[in-house]
């Protein structure tokens, strides 16, 4: 049993993780209609900003803060001068998806001369160890946690208290309604895309901090991740996000500790898979979303 | 009506087309269609009329089998077509047009009745794979039979033409053509003439009186109450996804309830 | 040139014409984003190995761990790894083909390509994992010596024949009215459904099509590589295929085809030849290749979404414009 409880802590911090990165890449779904393939990408890249800085001695907790700033800036500019410039030209949704792609691909390869094909990892103090029962966490996971719990209640309040949260949401639910309305979409677009961007640059090196060590390849992995536990709460949903992020850490870390670590992934992607084939829209629908074909 | 499909009518019995019974279709706690039950009778043009959001497209895909209904059933020359996929009901004979235009666009005007045809040798994989000399006798008689829709609906000059740089009314005409190709019993045309040039309205209007003349049964979602008039020998009113009248558009003008729906709704 | 070198260059340009013809059929044609099409060529080229290849029990052959191992001759082999591509088309088909509008129908196959590969990456005994397969025999090595100049020929010409059999396969399916039907459920699947067509049926059937065809390229692969492993099929060779699609033109096989030669034999030998002359790091030059094919995708996106050579217009004879043009005929 204590193997579960083990796990059960590790699904804790995992779900903080996967939380920082669905969230976000919910958001630019929801709000943008675009399904950002490149996420995982920008995510390790921030990752690797943030080593570079701990490799010149800085603590990776600062670090956290470039990486924020690196992916809010690259996801911005990515928006500006892509994405929006192929939307506006009405490219299909699949073709969106194709571009996104083309840029996954861009931004690893553009990287990997540079950072290298090895594996690295942050010097960082993992902290001393946490009992709780038979639950065993270092203080860097517990700070994990809780730097997550903070921005979850930052969006939340976000969405909930501010004209930005709610220019946000009504876009989401009608941008051509929201223009009408007088709300600045392109301004309330930007703002979407540096604050989803610095999400998934936070995420990246959370994530990073939370594996034993990362490489530009990781980025694949991430991406499933957070689309899974997206999807699975419902595309566009950021509620939905975290609570996927909640059953996908748990899942995850169970299932690891059941059977193998290595197929993480797969589990996740299991569940993705099922999700697709038997709700679609997720778990907290979206009203007319995800609708099929037609 | 029996409960067993019956795919064979007896030469010369009459009985409606089209039989929807008690159909329900709730999507979100939303009823779109509340217990809707009508019958289209056979060899006529009937109206389906209502004020905005009343049902009627939703009724409509449900009858062709877009959308699958919550509860009820839907008869087609008596046989229970509710659980029949879209593709299975159009090859029993019952054939849709859509509200919005849904031409083949990269396909030429040619090819977009062609590819309705529902008898082609070489519209299969077997078929394909055999080679040309298996079906371009098919596919010949196939072309005669399109043309000669083409020079009926006055489109001969654009047969290859791209049917997506084609004009609204243009588009109308090629999606009734297509369906047309299907030699279909029935005919669902969803607002036909919205969107149309007044000159093609009227020229709709003379293809589907003669289609009439022809024996084809038709039932027709139309906003334009005027055309309604000239067109429908018999009309039903939705409104709020009920039924709330049927009969022919002078003794509905009289009806206070009806009007009233329509001004309000 | 030495014969090597040509032999390399052709018989790559064969399996990879083979392997786009087969994604226009289920892309360009049907219009299913099968982002996952790597996978086929993949399992058709794990098949054609352990079909060939003695139990790995064998001597010479302990150093790895697969399943199969059964030492068939050729063209077995090669018919094995079609059969694998159309068998595994099944069940993906199956699950992701039906319900999923068409950007989460990507998705889905996308995110298997990843995941299979780290499946067959983990689980060694299955197919030896990250290692992958080697000294795969070659189709008729006890015939003719497979060091010598005669066999590369025979091998062009076993790979020229399998290409000339998919190109007049494709272009039959193409050029028929069931290419017809295909085209216009890419158009507008509602309305090819109100006609009469069932779009599922025809899926499943290019998807179970397509992925014979590239289980066969991957067959013909593994033949002359004699090696195979995960490291061979990671999810970006997938991408080159469709950037091979968006700049030589889908929908139509000769578009196919000479995307098929402008990028992934392009780009390849393009490579080939910047390495050789020595410009630059050796990992810088992959890895902008790689930028390359991105700005490729997104240029012909932008500027000529139809490709180098677009869909013919087709134009029937009797009728107006034929009296004026030339009967076109395609390929």
């Amino acid at each position: 049993m204590s193997i579960f409880a083990a796990a059960f802590g590790f699904g804790l911090v995992s779900m903080s993780v996967i939380a920082l990165a669905a969230v976000g890449f919910t958001m630019q779904f929801g709000i943008t209609n675009m399904i950002n393939l490149a996420y995982g990408q920008v995510m390790i890249s921030s990752a690797y900003v943030a080593y570079y800085i701990n490799r010149a001695g800085v603590t990776i907790w600062v670090g956290m803060i470039a990486g924020a700033v690196f992916g809010a800036v690259f996801s911005f500019l990515l928006n500006r001068l892509v994405y929006a410039p192929f939307q506006r030209k009405g490219t299909s949704h699949l073709g969106m998806v194709i571009v996104s792609l083309a840029v996954s691909l861009m931004l690893a390869n553009l990287l990997l001369p540079i950072v290298g094909y090895f594996s690295v990892s942050y010097q960082e103090h993992a902290g001393s160890l946490v009992r709780l029962g038979d639950i065993v966490l270092t203080n860097n996971q517990i700070a994990i946690i809780v730097l997550s719990l903070a921005v979850m209640l930052g969006i939340h309040a976000l969405l909930r208290y501010t004209r930005l949260g709610k220019a946000m949401r009504a876009t989401a639910a009608n941008p051509m309604l929201a223009r009408n309305c007088g709300i600045p979409t392109q301004r309330v677009i930007d703002m979407v895309w540096l604050i989803t961007g610095a999400l998934c640059g936070l995420a990246g090196v959370v994530a990073a901090l939370n594996s034993d060590s990362f490489v530009i390849a990781s980025g694949a992995g991430f991406l499933i991740t957070a689309l899974a536990a997206a999807v699975l709460g419902g595309a566009g949903q950021p509620y939905g996000a975290m609570i996927g992020a909640v059953i996908i850490g748990l899942v995850t870390e169970l299932s690891a500790a059941a059977w193998s670590p290595e197929y993480k992934e797969v589990v996740a992607f299991g569940i993705l898979v099922l999700v697709m084939v038997l709700r679609p829209q997720g778990l907290l629908a979206k009203r007319g979303a995800l609708a099929a074909a037609g | 009506m029996s409960a067993q499909p019956e795919r064979e009518r007896p030469e010369g019995v009459e009985g409606p087309m089209l039989i929807a019974e008690d159909i329900h279709r709730h999507f979100e706690g939303m009823h779109a269609v509340d217990g809707v039950s009508l019958e289209v009778p056979r060899g006529k043009i009937t109206g389906l009329i209502g004020p905005n959001g009343a049902g009627k497209s939703t009724f409509m895909a449900v009858v062709a089998g877009t959308l699958p209904a919550s509860s009820g059933r839907i008869l087609f020359e008596g046989e229970d077509i509710t659980r029949l996929p879209t593709y299975r009901r159009a090859r029993r004979g019952l054939a849709r047009t859509f509200q919005l235009p849904s031409e083949f666009a990269r396909l030429t005007v040619l090819e977009n009745l062609l590819v309705a045809a529902p008898h082609h040798r070489g519209d299969s994989l077997f078929g394909a794979l055999m080679g040309r000399r298996y079906w371009v006798k098919d596919e010949e008689r196939l072309v005669d039979e399109a043309r000669g829709l083409l020079k009926r609906f006055g489109m001969s000059a654009k047969e290859s033409d791209y049917a997506g740089l084609m004009s609204g009314g243009q588009k109308r005409l090629i999606e009734i053509m297509r369906a047309l190709m299907l030699h279909p019993r029935c005919l669902l045309l969803d607002e036909p003439m919205s969107g149309v040039h007044p000159r093609v309205i009227e020229q709709i209007q003379f293809y589907l009186q003669s289609l009439r003349a022809d024996g084809l049964t038709i039932l027709m979602v139309e906003h334009e109450l005027h055309l309604v008039e000239q067109l429908c020998d018999s009309v039903f009113v939705m409104a709020q996804g009920k039924l709330i009248g049927s009969g022919t558009m002078a003794s509905l003008r009289r009806q206070r309830e009806i009007v009233d729906a329509y001004l309000v709704g | 040139m030495n014969t090597y070198y040509a032999a390399n260059l052709l018989i790559y340009a064969g399996v990879d014409i083979i392997a786009v013809l087969a994604l226009n059929l289920q892309f360009g044609v049907s219009g299913i984003v099968n982002f996952s099409f790597i996978v086929f060529q993949a399992a058709g080229a794990y098949a054609a190995a352990v079909l060939s290849m003695p139990p790995h029990t064998a001597a010479d052959y302990s150093f790895q761990v697969y399943v199969g191992g059964y030492q068939l001759p050729f063209p077995i082999p090669w018919i094995g790894g079609a059969l694998a591509g159309a068998l595994l088309a099944i069940p993906v088909g199956l699950v992701v083909l039906r319900k999923l509008r068409s950007d989460y129908q990507a998705i889905a196959l996308l995110v298997t390509s990843i995941i299979a590969n780290t499946v067959i990456n983990n689980a060694r005994p299955f197919l030896n994992g990250a290692a992958g397969l080697a000294l795969v025999p070659q189709p008729l090595e006890n015939q003719v010596d497979t060091g010598t100049d005669n066999y590369l020929y025979l091998y062009i010409g076993l790979t020229a024949v399998c290409v000339g059999l998919v190109w007049f396969l494709a272009a039959r399916i193409v050029n028929s009215p069931y290419g017809r039907t295909l085209r216009a459920m890419r158009e507008h699947e509602l309305a090819a459904t109100a006609l009469g067509k069932n779009p599922v049926a025809l899926k499943m059937t290019m998807f179970i099509v397509g992925g014979a065809i590239a289980g066969l390229s991957g067959a013909i692969l593994v033949g002359f590589l004699t090696v195979w492993a995960p490291s061979t099929w990671l999810y970006p060779e997938t991408i080159i295929l469709f950037a091979a699609l968006i700049v030589g033109g889908r929908g139509n096989n000769l578009g196919a085809i000479l995307g098929a030669l402008l990028v992934p034999v392009g780009f390849e030998e393009v490579t080939r030849q910047l390495i050789r002359m020595n410009i630059g790091p050796p990992n810088l030059i992959p890895a902008l290749e790689w930028v390359a094919i991105g700005l490729f995708i997104l240029g012909f996106l932008w500027f000529r979404p139809e490709g180098v050579r677009p869909e013919p217009h087709r134009i029937f004879e009797g009728s107006p414009e034929a009296e004026l043009v030339e009967h076109v005929r395609t390929a």
